[in-house]
């Protein structure tokens, strides 16, 4: 504006007297003994109304009683031996022991990635430390009952600390703009997205054990991963697709998403299972890993969607405006954006599709951990644990669904610097 | 508007304006840029979203150099018509050149356009996952194929002239309005255009801010910038503008230097608009 007068320079205003901050009585902490802050809190959150007081103990009942049901059913009344009697059926299956290394091998190796993973773009907090004691011990436990050979905890220890000795190396690269930043996240990035070709051909290759026979726990590990990357791999392309101004791409990929959605999961397998054996051949095992693909694609997609609309349309005319083609307009800016914003459903889709790999326990030959539980519960002088068995099985999907959810908010915050 | 009175009118301002090295001379004081070649020329530019006619045969041209401010009510279609020029929109039917590119569905021709035009938007539209230096970076990296250290260099250059230096490295929502549109301008820049497209560029800004993005401005028409600015700020399209346009119901309705359009316009509905817009 032209014609704005010039404002005169202001003189500087007086350096201002230090404000005394006054704090509500329940802030102040000095001068006052624990025991008076405790009794306000207490009063504040826990009686603050009759009505208050009266959620409060019915809260506290209820927490006491299933808290000590649960206890009592833990420690006094289950009986483990189920779990521990048949540690190696429910991890591993029909996996020869003699061959363990490689299992023990390739934990080593994830864990070392996760460390890594987690070194290079995010960081260890409390609470993860926390998880890893607690998980830790669970798993120690369960392989240390009943004086089993001790390798088994020992490799696991092996593996604890690898995940930390990666993070300790990583945590402490800079992270800036340099060349060899760029290298180490390539690295890093590269093997993440090596590691299951490469757990895969330690466990396959040279074992005796075909790729249909893996078995247990192990199954559950190769499926999902393979589920959640190949639906990215698959949902990507699909999401673009659909938005496409060609109709003949669109209405392919939205028919492709629409069939896919149309039916469950387990339709979906039994189609491995009896057709798509005539029409791409392969093992059952990769047939599955096919469909696992190929269905959390349809719905990844719809999530990759949804985000690249989330956008201002502003985005992409900007980037177009400085002379990006249309394909590096949506590499470089809609697409890493679009990612982001989906990231909390499609993780809830990776969570969903880690469960619902017990599905495959329907197709006879594979034998996943839920399927192996129910083996187990088979043999005659176990068939009174069967609420041990699925409590177990419980807990080990709870694990691993809580872990992907941590990472996934970890994920969310590493990549939301900048956020809108 | 036809050639001929265009032409006509340039010799009128010709005759009218006196030797005036800078835009910004207030009034009175004017340009001679009636040598210089065409920068943008129209002619007959229709565009239609739907039923609904956006521009109706717009004739108009700009030369190098030249400063032209476009004004109109809103829907007049004057975002529309500096959208078409870097085809943003494309326009249904007349032509558009652009300094002697044709703009068609020849792709070479567009990529061609593009790196010649530099688009400011109203939302500022920077890109929230990367640095200030980076969106700044991206299109001479990409586009231009700039090794990293020549195109930060470049950005810092720019970052200097916009006045923001020390923000290099944060991203674009740690920043205020006028901070981030002063990024978006040096990001256009960062193309080296010859031609620079302004969309209300002040009016998504707080009161205060709307000054340092008019005097960035400024500076960059004086600096001889080729410029389309759609603007309601008055002030600038007085003082700095050679020339304006007005737009209304999709048609360039008068265009003058602003002493014509400000003190003396001929339309009623620039009279309509000029009454209730100042």
């Amino acid at each position: 504006m032209a014609e704005m007068p010039l404002q005169p320079p202001a003189a500087p205003p007086p350096a201002p007297a230090p404000k005394r901050v006054v704090l509500p009585p329940h802030r102040q902490r000095a001068h006052r003994p624990w025991r008076v802050r405790a009794r306000e809190w207490a009063h504040r959150n826990l009686f603050p109304s009759p009505v208050g007081t009266a959620m409060t103990l019915g809260a506290a009942a209820l927490i006491a009683l299933v808290g000590a049901g649960a206890i009592w059913f833990v420690f006094f009344d289950a009986d483990w031996e189920v779990i521990t009697a048949n540690r190696w059926l429910l991890f591993a299956g029909g996996y020869d022991h003699g061959e363990a290394w490689r299992l023990w091998f390739c934990m080593a190796l994830v864990f070392a990635l996760i460390g890594a993973a987690y070194g290079m773009w995010s960081s260890l907090g409390r609470k993860d430390h926390l998880f890893i004691a607690l998980a830790g011990a669970f798993v120690i436990f369960l392989m240390a009952h009943g004086g089993a050979a001790p390798w088994s905890s020992i490799w696991f220890l092996v593996s604890v600390a690898a995940l930390y000795g990666a993070y300790a190396i990583t945590a402490r690269l800079p992270r800036d703009d340099s060349r060899e930043r760029q290298m180490q996240v390539r690295i890093v990035g590269a093997l993440l997205a090596l590691s299951l070709p490469i757990a895969l051909m330690v466990l396959l290759i040279g074992s005796g054990t075909r790729a249909d026979d893996l078995d247990g726990f192990v199954l559950n590990l190769v499926l999902a991963p393979v589920g959640i990357v190949g639906g990215l791999l698959v949902g990507i392309p699909l999401a673009l697709g659909r938005n496409s101004k060609l109709r003949a791409i669109s209405w392919t990929c939205t028919a492709y998403i629409e069939i896919i959605r149309g039916a469950p999961l387990l339709g979906w397998l039994f189609v491995a299972l009896f057709i798509l054996g005539d029409v791409i051949g392969g093992s059952l095992i990769v047939r599955v890993m096919v469909i696992l693909a190929v269905f959390t694609g349809a719905y990844m997609a719809e999530y990759i969607r949804g985000g690249l609309q989330a956008l201002p349309r502003g985005q992409n005319e900007a980037a177009r405006a400085v002379g990006l083609t249309p394909m590096q307009a949506t590499r470089m800016i809609t697409l890493p954006q679009a990612l982001r914003i989906s990231i909390p459903p499609m993780v809830g889709q990776a969570i969903s599709i880690w469960k619902d790999t017990t599905l495959v326990t329907v197709i006879l030959p594979l034998r996943e951990l839920k399927g192996n539980a129910d083996s187990a519960i088979a043999q005659l002088e176990f068939t009174p644990d069967r609420i041990e068995a699925y409590v177990f099985v419980a807990v080990v999907f709870w694990m691993v669904s809580f872990m992907m959810s941590r990472i996934s908010q970890r994920t969310e915050r590493a990549l939301g610097v900048g956020e809108r | 508007m036809t050639t001929e009175e265009l032409i006509a009118e340039e010799a009128e301002q010709k005759a009218a304006g006196a030797a005036a090295p800078e835009p910004g001379g207030g009034p009175g004081g004017r340009r001679d840029l009636s040598g210089n070649p065409d920068m943008i020329v129209c002619e007959g530019v229709s565009k239609w979203f739907g039923d609904f006619q956006a521009l109706d045969e717009v004739t108009a041209s700009v030369k190098e150099h030249e400063i032209v401010v476009v004004l109109g009510p809103s829907g007049s279609g004057k975002s529309t018509f500096i959208r078409c020029l870097n085809r943003l929109e494309e326009h249904d039917s007349g032509r558009i050149v652009i300094d002697g590119i044709e703009m068609n569905e020849d792709v070479r021709n567009l990529n061609a356009i593009r790196s010649e035009v530099g688009m400011v938007f109203q939302q500022f539209n920077l890109f929230p996952h990367l640095t200030v230096l980076n969106n700044i970076t991206l299109g001479p990296r990409k586009v231009r194929h700039l090794p990293k250290h020549e195109a930060d260099a470049e950005a810092m250059q720019l970052l200097e002239r916009v006045g923001i230096p020390e923000q290099a490295d944060k991203y674009p929502t740690q920043l205020s309005g006028g901070q981030q549109q002063r990024v978006a301008i040096a990001r256009a820049l960062a193309m080296n255009p010859k031609i620079m497209l302004f969309d209300e560029p002040t009016s998504a800004l707080d009161p205060e801010m709307i000054k340092e993005v008019l005097d960035v401005m400024q500076e960059l028409a004086e600096s001889g910038m080729t410029m389309i600015c759609v603007t309601h700020e008055m002030g600038f399209a007085r003082g700095v503008a050679d020339r304006l346009l007005f737009f209304d119901e999709g048609a360039l309705v008068e265009e003058g230097t602003p002493e014509h359009f400000f003190d003396n316009p001929r339309e009623e509905r620039t009279k309509l608009f000029l009454s209730q817009i100042l």
